[in-house]
């Protein structure tokens, strides 16, 4: 409306000054009278011709302007364009969500340095005591790239520092599985092995585990572990619900593991070396200088290891988790005397983890047969228990482990960490943010070399930990 | 459009100011998604991954999360974020992405079948699983 007048305003004085113009134009002409009248009414007649089309402009596009405020159309044109400006607001945010979060693949990882004190025995040399000092932990980071609704994938790398100060690459993990549906995911490639808990559950994760040490028989294969940490092959696991609480379970069928064995760097000194080992063993001389080979590039033999943890989360226990493990599959080493042993593994776990309490504990039995020599079957077992309690910010927490593991047994005979031995663990540990964990723990070990050769040491540690 | 942009914004506000305890929480799916209440939790904790043959995709929304943690899930943020990382970790799953408010976590449980979210204020176009 406003503008319509605007318009008015400027049209009609126009109008009178074209007239005006019109009038006084003829004055200044030297015609007759009748002839100027003549002309002069023709314009007058033109003029106001011009004037009627624009006040007919002005009427019409009043009533259109005024139509278009009172016409009962325009609240619904008005609704359109709301709509079209919300579709378009919404396809710009959109757009600025996706540019948002989609920068790429996103990666975690943990990374963890550390102070430690040790009086454990030089490897190989009995009396000159371990490491001190400043160290660094890992860097671990992981991915998990999803491909589509059913396909996705895992892949961790991990550096870390051996004990001779090298820094070293592992591809920790590279599986590619297949959701199938909740109850069954197949999995396929380089995984934690899934016994027990602790291996799936923090591995290495140094700022999700509340201690800074594993269980001693727990550690990595390199590290002092006597199990295989990883398995190379098929991977089958999932969850269902019942009445009463929840399954899992896993099944895995992998390559077996092989003992790669260094007489040249045996863990046992001259005097330990004369310990109670099978007659090819006290023979040879590469007993405890073993360690446990993944075969990941594939293996000469078809050999194979399966494994099975089935648990049960009970509905009316939450944070209870109670299983059983088992691993099965034929191990050789590299020796001259090229052992083999048929490694059998039963045992059983349970947890208990709420947000106060963490409850752990393991047991691992083993009944291994000599499948290449005459030294029959062996028993051996480990096991080991620990509790913490969260007090918010600070976690004390405490830990026994124990190995007795037959020495008869060339499995154990051979691999360099394959002594007995007994461990208590004290420690505190302190979240600097949900981020961020500070721990010191102290340990007892008492570590059996041979006969009558013990190795009773003190440890303390500190750890920073991170993840992101 | 600037009535309902003032109102989420509001509550948003109302949201951050009162932490959890004015919002109401309505847990919603898209509509072609069927979810149970008392599967709510194993969705936002990765333990439920596939409705029928539909793959779930829970998103979280960002002023109402301590609101959605406290009353639904029953934890904090900080036990939140450890339990996706063992979760991310170990199963090799992705932590629920981050709306920036209701409107945002609406049109995106409107648009994505499978997709699970939280609102503070009534909500149309979607299933509502649970009111809390």
């Amino acid at each position: 409306m406003k503008q319509s007048s605007r318009m008015v305003q400027r049209i009609i004085p126009a109008s009178v000054l074209v007239l005006m113009t019109a009038l006084a134009g003829p004055s200044q002409a030297q015609t007759s009278d009748s002839t100027r009248i003549s002309e002069l009414e023709k314009k007058l007649e033109r003029s106001l011709e011009l004037i009627n089309q624009l006040s007919t402009k002005i009427t019409q596009m009043e009533k259109s302007v005024t139509a278009s405020t009172t016409s009962p159309a325009a609240p619904a044109q008005q609704a359109a364009k709301v709509e079209q400006l919300e579709k378009s607001i919404s396809e710009i945010s959109d757009n600025l969500s996706r540019r948002a979060t989609d920068t790429g693949l996103p990666m975690h990882g943990f990374t963890d340095v550390g102070l430690a004190s040790s009086n454990e025995d030089q490897k190989n040399v009995l009396g000159v005591k371990g490491r001190k000092g400043f160290n660094l932990g890992n860097f671990d980071f992981y991915m998990a790239p999803q491909f589509g609704d059913r396909v996705k994938s895992l892949i961790e790398l991990n550096f870390e520092v051996s004990r001779a100060g090298a820094v070293t690459t592992d591809l920790e993990r590279l599986q590619v599985g297949y959701t199938f549906s909740d109850a069954a995911t197949g999995w396929v490639g380089r995984f934690h092995t899934p016994y027990g808990y602790w291996n799936t559950a923090y591995h290495h994760g140094a700022q999700i585990q509340t201690t800074i040490t594993r269980p001693k028989f727990l550690d990595f294969e390199d590290k002092g572990g006597i199990l295989p940490a990883h398995t190379t092959g098929l991977w089958l696991n999932g969850k269902f619900g019942t009445a009463a609480g929840k399954i899992n379970y896993d099944l895995t069928l992998g390559n077996a593991p092989a003992l790669s064995t260094d007489p040249a760097n045996t863990s046992l000194s001259s005097l330990a070396g004369a310990g109670p080992f099978s007659a090819p063993l006290k023979n040879g001389t590469y007993a405890g200088s073993g360690t446990l080979d993944m075969q990941m590039a594939g293996a000469l033999t078809h050999r194979t290891m399966t494994g099975f943890n089935i648990s049960f989360d009970p509905g009316a226990a939450e944070g209870l988790r109670l299983g059983l493990h088992g691993l099965r599959g034929e191990v050789a080493d590299d020796s001259v005397d090229l052992n083999r042993t048929r490694l059998g593994m039963f045992g059983g776990y349970g947890t208990f983890i709420t947000d106060q309490w963490e409850i752990l504990g393991e047991y691992y039995h083993f009944r291994n047969t000599d499948v290449s020599g005459r030294t029959g079957d062996h028993n051996s077992n480990a096991g080991y228990i620990q509790v913490g309690y969260n007090t918010g910010l600070w976690t004390p927490f405490v830990r026994y482990e124990q190995t007795r593991l037959d020495q008869t047994d060339n499995y154990f005979a051979v691999q360099e960490s394959g002594r007995s031995y007994k461990r208590s663990v004290v420690g505190l540990r302190y979240d600097v943010d949900p981020k961020a964990a500070l721990k010191v723990e102290l340990n007892s070990t008492r570590k059996e070399l041979g006969p009558k050769v013990v190795d009773n040491y003190p440890e303390a540690r500190v750890q920073y930990s991170i993840r992101f | 459009m600037s009535i309902k942009l003032s109102s989420y914004a509001l509550a948003a506000i109302l949201g951050l100011a009162s932490g959890h305890v004015l919002a109401d929480v309505f847990v919603i799916c898209n509509s072609g998604t069927q979810i149970a209440a008392g599967e709510i939790k194993d969705v936002f904790t990765g333990e439920k991954q596939l409705a029928g043959s539909t793959k779930l995709v829970p998103v979280d929304n960002g002023p109402a999360q301590s609101a959605f943690l406290a009353s639904v899930l029953k934890i904090d943020a900080a036990r939140y974020g450890t339990i996706w990382t063992k979760k991310s970790f170990r199963e090799g799953l992705t932590q629920p992405a981050v709306k920036s408010g209701d409107g945002e976590v609406l049109d995106f449980v409107r648009k994505t079948p499978g997709a699970v979210g939280y609102v503070t204020s009534q909500p149309s176009g979607v299933n509502i699983i649970q009111k809390f």
